[in-house]
């Protein structure tokens, strides 16, 4: 059962022991930490769980990941950062316009909530946040480092040699993270 | 990392050693022949690999979605996660 993942399965007994230590040697290029991953996104998932059994829930559970994927993650780099911005941004977003549709006659039953959703990309807001945006110096370097700008959060106020860097953290997390995901769907599918 | 920038312009070595980096993580690894692969495929690659790791997590929260609707409460992985978590 467990031979197909690298790291432990989720249901190891002991994750809370390793858990303090594992986040210790965060060091510059470490690979992240992948207790910490299961950490928060199991939390998530629980209170996903728990919370409203509304049959939308793979969006909430694809919010989860990334942001438990931003927490798990060092905070010197900048991607995370800018996922937790994104978030809080959401958020803000979100909460301000159910404010308003409450206040009108709830006629459509979340028309608005679907328009702010149309963000395709994942991990992406559509909500335009007042990114700074100076002008990426590129040291001759084509446009495909545009691309990847878009793709990394937070990709667009990196020079190029940074935007090196979050590429292969950001890589790394998020392979670390589809192992995780994956581990859990066969737990759970295999019961 | 901050010395690097002080000096207003980062040399070709380093950029290299970072794409280099960048080029052991991508799937993509194994052949060692071409291992001076072009920047712009690099990139590229580096580029649809992301977006593939995107749409995997997108695939695998769907799926996370559907056994958690038919998860009970009671089943043995929701106690393991819920002991997890105390």
């Amino acid at each position: 059962m467990a031979a197909k993942r690298t790291a432990p399965p989720p249901a190891n007994p002991n994750p809370n022991r390793r858990r303090v230590t594992s986040a210790a040697d965060d060091s510059a290029s470490a690979p992240p930490s992948k207790r910490m991953l299961a950490f928060h996104f199991l939390r998530a998932l629980s209170r996903i769980h728990s919370s409203t059994p509304v049959p939308r829930r793979t969006r909430t559970i694809r919010r989860a990941a990334y942001s438990s994927m931003a927490r798990a993650a060092s905070p010197r780099s900048a991607w995370s950062r800018a996922l937790l911005r994104q978030v809080r941004v959401r958020r803000a977003v979100r909460s301000r316009r159910a404010v308003l549709m409450r206040r009108r006659v709830s006629a459509a039953p979340a028309p608005p909530l679907g328009a702010s959703r149309s963000s395709v990309s994942a991990g992406q807001t559509s909500v335009a946040p007042p990114v700074r945006t100076p002008p990426p110096r590129q040291e001759g370097e084509p446009a495909r480092a545009d691309a990847l700008r878009q793709l990394i959060p937070g990709g667009n106020g990196m020079e190029y040699c940074s935007l090196l860097e979050e590429t292969a953290d950001y890589v790394r997390c998020l392979r670390a993270q589809v192992q995780l995901m994956q581990g859990l769907v066969d737990l759970f599918s295999g019961q | 990392m901050s010395n690097r920038r002080s000096r207003a312009s980062v040399s070709e070595e380093e950029i290299n050693e970072l794409i280099s980096r960048l080029q052991t993580l991508l799937p993509s690894a194994r052949r060692r022949g071409g291992s001076q692969a072009s920047t712009t495929k690099l990139l590229k690659e580096t580029c649809s690999y992301i977006k593939s790791l995107h749409r995997e997590v997108d695939d695998l929260s769907d799926r996370l979605s559907d056994l958690m609707a038919t998860m009970d409460h009671n089943s043995p992985g929701a106690e393991i996660i819920r002991s997890l978590l105390r």
